[in-house]
Formats: structure tokens, sequence, C-alpha cells
């Protein structure tokens, strides 16, 4: 089963290329996911701040 | 999250189809794409080389239409969207540049003709460059919003010439410029695949797909740099 795969992407090489494309979209994906994760994670502890400012 | 879901799945769909969807004589199943002239198998640029084109005629826009909006408002969160949006769209443009030069090696046999469509996405990257540069030379912030909200706005009103009718209406390589009639030696209609569409429907299906996606994309990288730059004015703000 393995060989045969194997043997398959040998013979169309394009299909290593897609695979390869697609890691690389998840990366950038995971990449982006995570970028916001800490930008809102900024943005609450500016909030916070701010109005901690106002208070004072 | 639903819409980050989808561009996931979308833009791998758009990945597997685009790459290795293979393009025969005449497509008998669903996933054959037909052979368009003249671009053949590199017929696949399409779905991943104009959705750059796209996305930053959109940037441009949004550019300007928050360049209006602080005009009106006077709110500086306005410019720095449009700051967002002008910088994403300069990114975009530099990639449909290099993609499409890339590909005109391989069509045309060099990296760089001065056909009109190159010509065009050179003097609009000159036009966004020296926008960039103007922003980057002015310090007070009112002043850097103001003028480059109305330059923004005057650049948008060559977008369409550069991209949609110059390109169109004179003689050139690129897919849907105009062509040289071989027997009367006048310009006529091109036989391409943007005018006539020379896509078939599944073909065609994959391509809107693929400028959706790119599209929810550009939202997010959109969102992602404007709130990076909110955040670094309220910053920058507060220490001063």
């Amino acid at each position: 089963m393995e060989n045969g795969l194997i043997d398959f992407l040998e013979k169309n090489s394009i299909y290593i290329v897609m695979f390869i494309i697609l890691v690389v979209w998840l990366g950038i994906f995971l990449f982006m996911l995570s970028t916001e994760k800490h930008l809102k994670a900024i943005e609450k502890e500016l909030d916070v701040n701010s109005s901690k400012g106002k208070e004072n | 999250m639903v819409w980050k879901t989808i561009l996931f799945v979308l833009m791998s769909f758009v990945i597997i189809a685009g790459i290795t969807f293979p393009i025969v004589p005449q497509p008998k199943v669903w996933y054959e794409f037909p052979i368009i002239p003249g671009l053949e198998e590199k017929a696949k640029i399409i779905f991943f080389h104009v959705p750059t084109a796209w996305l930053s005629v959109l940037a441009f826009l949004m550019a300007m239409i928050y360049g209006i909006k602080y005009l009106r408002n006077k709110n500086i969160d306005d410019d720095l969207k449009s700051s967002a949006a002008l910088q994403i769209g300069m990114m975009f443009t530099i990639l449909a540049t290099i993609t499409g030069s890339i590909w005109a090696k391989f069509t045309w046999g060099s990296f760089w003709h001065w056909d009109p469509r190159e010509t065009s996405i050179f003097i609009l990257l000159l036009i966004y460059g020296s926008l960039l540069a103007l922003r980057s030379a002015v310090d007070n912030e009112d002043k850097r919003a103001s003028l480059s909200a109305v330059y923004s706005i005057i650049a948008f009103l060559t977008v369409p010439f550069f991209i949609f009718i110059m390109p169109r209406i004179m003689v050139g390589l690129h897919p849907g410029s105009m062509e040289l009639d071989p027997v009367t030696g006048k310009a006529v209609q091109g036989t391409s695949p943007v005018i006539d569409f020379k896509m078939n429907a599944n073909m065609r299906i994959v391509f809107f797909i693929s400028l959706f996606t790119f599209t929810i994309l550009y939202f997010w990288m959109y969102q992602l740099r404007y709130k990076t730059l909110i955040i670094k004015d309220k910053i920058s703000k507060k220490i001063i």
C-alpha cells in the first residue's frame, strides 16, 4: 500500500508540490491565527490600562 | 471563527484544484480543465496571479474610502485604516508584478517586456510608492493624514484606467490586450481568455472561488494590520 503511494507520487510529482504548498499554507494560516490572538491580548491589556488611568 | 474555517478549507481547495487538476484538450470529467490557446499548462497561473491583482485594486479602493472618511470626520483611526489598506495593496501589487513576470519569462521569453500591462502596473507601483514615501516624510500626524487621504483619492482615480482600460485598448501580449491582425495590420479584439472567457464552467467556478477566498484572506490581513497600527498609535501617544 505504502509503496503504491510512493510510486504514484514519484510518477506524478505535481502532487508533491501540492502537498508542500498545502503545508506552507497551513503554516501561514496558523501564524496568522496566533498573531491575531496576541493582538487581542495586547488590545485587552491596553484597554484595562487606559481605564485604570481614567480612574486615577 | 466560522469564516476562518471557510477560508482555510477554500484556500486548500484552490491550491489542490489550481495545482493538480489536469488540463486536457477535451475535458470529460468535472475536474479536468480545457486547454486555453496560448496559455496551455501555464493557465493555472490564473488561480493565483489574477487574485493578487484583484486584491491590489480592492486594497487601493479601501485606502481611498477610508481617506474620504478621514477627510469627513478627522478621525485618526480612519487614516490608520487607509494606511493599512495601502500597505497591503502595495504588497499585492508587487506580488502580481513578480508572478506575472515569472509567467512572462516562460510565455513571452523574457521577464520584462514593457508590455502595456507591465508598464501600467509599473506606473501604479510608482504612484503608490510615492504615496508611501510621502507618508513617511511628514511628521505631523494630522497633516500626514490629510495629505495622504487626498493623495489616495487622486491616485485611485488612475487605477481603473491603468488596470482595466489601458491594457485592453492597446496592442500587447498580455491576455486581454488588443492584437494586430496579421492580414490588415490593424488592432483587433484579442482572442484572449480574459475577454471571451475560454474557461469551461468548472474552471470558472474554481476561478471565482479563488477570487472569493483571496478576498477573505485580504480582509483578515487587513484587520490584523490596522489593529497593529492602532495599537502602535495608542502606545506612542501614551509614552509621549
